[in-house]
């Protein structure tokens, strides 16, 4: 069975993830949880594009009539959900980006009021 | 102080005597123009002062700092190494208030829009007794028709998501006694600060009183506060609280 070029190109994309995904994880910028999330959806994307017929029996199984239209509706929701987990995330660290800021004021009442003024009026 | 209500006009000495327990919570974002003016006035009234300044750009905080230092013991100047908005500034100065042993809090903008004289009137109600938090009720009619909408928007929409109906839920002057400043949980960083604590109020059954102040609409003002874009974004963030 020839293999088509997106196949070929599904399964380029998945392996340089996967790599990418390991050196990641190595450096620690990576959780193991991660690590383990990011790795399925290469494999899942490798397997698919190489037995792409693969999708027929998930379009069976959840009644959306062909292959590729569940692939494509999967990634769309698993964009969404990792879009909705960033937005979350980047709300967190503004949380704590305020925290700290507040503390280091707190922290710091009347602090450079002893220093020498520079150039005031 | 039971009994006679405080007016302006009572002795010097009582005003002096009230104004001293009044702590005076400023935030403040890129004042330079008008900061050092604010805070000279409201010195020269016996206030203590709680600054923050909210990691300004320009000179607000080296111009804080001077008019602090004048006047020891009295001023209490924080800076937010980042600017994080119009909520983590009032929740710095609230905590810092509350360390100091605080009892009566009053929050001042810091771009000379309120009227020093309101100060007092609006704590009259934390002092006697009466309220946990009093709202400075600007007048509505006073202001640019740009500024009135939004500001009638803002009530409604936080009467719709928090179920709170007050006249001026913008309003930048407000008075909180101690158990109404503990009692604040909010977590607003900007402008949706205003709103939440609306909310809290409702939600921890304070006390709250309502008096109308007198807005200073100078054109350095007005270009700032709630407008349009920023009413947009207290939106959004109100339909995310509630949908959490």
């Amino acid at each position: 069975m020839a293999m088509m070029l997106y196949q070929y190109i599904g399964l380029v994309i998945g392996i340089v993830g996967i790599v990418y995904t390991f050196m990641r994880f190595r450096e620690n910028k990576m959780s193991l949880g991660m690590l383990f999330l990011w790795n399925i959806v290469w494999i899942v994307l490798i397997v698919l594009s190489i037995f792409p017929e693969a999708t027929v029996y998930f379009a069976n199984l959840t009644g959306i009539g062909r292959g590729l239209d569940v692939i494509l509706i999967l990634g769309l929701i698993g964009c969404y959900y990792l879009i909705f987990r960033i937005y979350n995330m980047i709300e967190n660290i503004e949380q704590e980006i305020t925290h700290i800021a507040r503390e280091i004021a707190l922290q710091r009442e009347n602090a450079d009021l002893d220093e020498k003024e520079d150039e005031e009026d | 102080m039971p009994g006679e209500p405080l007016k302006k006009q009572d002795t010097p000495k009582l005003l002096a005597q009230v104004e001293e327990d009044i702590w005076v919570i400023i935030p403040a974002y890129n004042e330079e123009n008008i900061i050092g003016d604010v805070l000279k006035e409201l010195f020269s009234r016996g206030l203590k002062l709680v600054i923050i300044d909210d990691g300004s750009t320009d000179r607000t905080y080296e111009i804080a700092r001077a008019i602090v230092k004048d006047n020891p013991g009295r001023g209490y100047l924080y800076h937010h190494p980042i600017n994080r908005g119009l909520g983590a500034t009032l929740k710095t100065g609230i905590e810092a208030c509350l360390a100091k042993g605080a009892d009566i809090m009053v929050t001042f903008d810091a771009d000379g829009q309120h009227n020093p004289d309101d100060i007092l009137p609006v704590s009259q109600p934390i002092i006697e007794g009466q309220a946990d938090v009093v709202i400075g009720v600007r007048d509505f009619d006073d202001m640019p028709r740009v500024k009135k909408i939004s500001n009638q928007l803002m009530n409604i929409i936080t009467w719709i998501f928090y179920g709170a109906h007050v006249q001026d839920s913008q309003s930048g002057l407000r008075a909180f006694n101690r158990k109404a400043a503990i009692a604040l949980d909010v977590v607003s960083r900007e402008y949706g600060i205003s709103s939440e604590i609306i909310r809290e109020i409702k939600h921890k059954e304070l006390r709250m009183e309502e008096v109308p102040i007198e807005t200073i609409y100078t054109e350095y003002a007005l270009a700032k506060g709630t407008n349009l874009k920023v009413g947009i974004k207290i939106l959004v963030k109100m339909i995310r609280d509630v949908l959490k």
